[in-house]
């Protein structure tokens, strides 16, 4: 089985967008999260969850790796964005929407869908 | 942990900063909102900008005195 570290850095790397959040898309657990979601749902971006909240080491091994001590914590294609408030700043300004087509293209899919790490 | 404290951090981090500006938005003293405008972040992009915030409250944020930080930085220019 892969290490914590491992699989964080894979979801990070692989998806094209990534969030690292309290909670699920289904069931979120903090505003601040709800908030990167709404922000990257109106940038029409795909969405990858991950919940941090089943065991604190995800946290302390995705912050070990992001340099980010916050959550929720957005990736576009293996690249840290920021945190709520910058994530709602740019999908405002439109540069969240711009940045995401030329990551991902226009004709983007919007797919929502969340990975559970494996916790030894 | 009270405002004042988070805003003496900022102002030693940020000397000179233009406003540094803290909101406790639940009166608990761990949800905070900090606004900061200061030459500092001249050039640096939206993300080094929040990162320099972080660093500058990295011991309340590492030991949890600050459960929900909202941050807010402009540059001068």
């Amino acid at each position: 089985m892969k290490t914590l570290n491992e699989q964080i850095s894979d979801v990070i790397e692989q998806e094209p967008v990534a969030v690292f959040m309290k909670g699920t898309p289904q069931m979120i657990m903090c505003g601040n999260s709800h908030r990167a979601l709404q922000a990257l749902h109106a940038a029409g971006a795909p969405i990858t969850a991950v919940d941090i909240l089943p065991d604190p080491r995800i946290r302390q091994e995705l912050s070990s790796i992001s340099g980010w001590p916050t959550i929720p914590q957005v990736f576009v294609r293996g690249e840290l964005i920021g945190g709520a408030d910058i994530t709602e700043e740019l999908a405002s300004s439109g540069e969240l929407q711009q940045k995401l087509d030329d990551a991902l293209g226009a004709d983007r899919a919007q797919d929502v869908k969340v990975v559970a790490l494996q916790l030894a | 942990m009270d405002a004042a404290t988070i805003r003496e951090l900022l102002e030693a981090a940020f000397p000179g900063a233009a406003s540094v500006d803290v909101e406790d938005r639940t009166g608990g003293g761990d949800h905070f909102q900090v606004t900061v405008v200061s030459t500092a972040f001249d050039g640096l992009s939206l993300i080094d900008q929040h990162r320099r915030v972080n660093d500058a409250l990295a011991s309340p944020l590492a030991d949890g005195s600050i459960h929900e930080l909202r941050i807010r930085t402009k540059g001068t220019k």
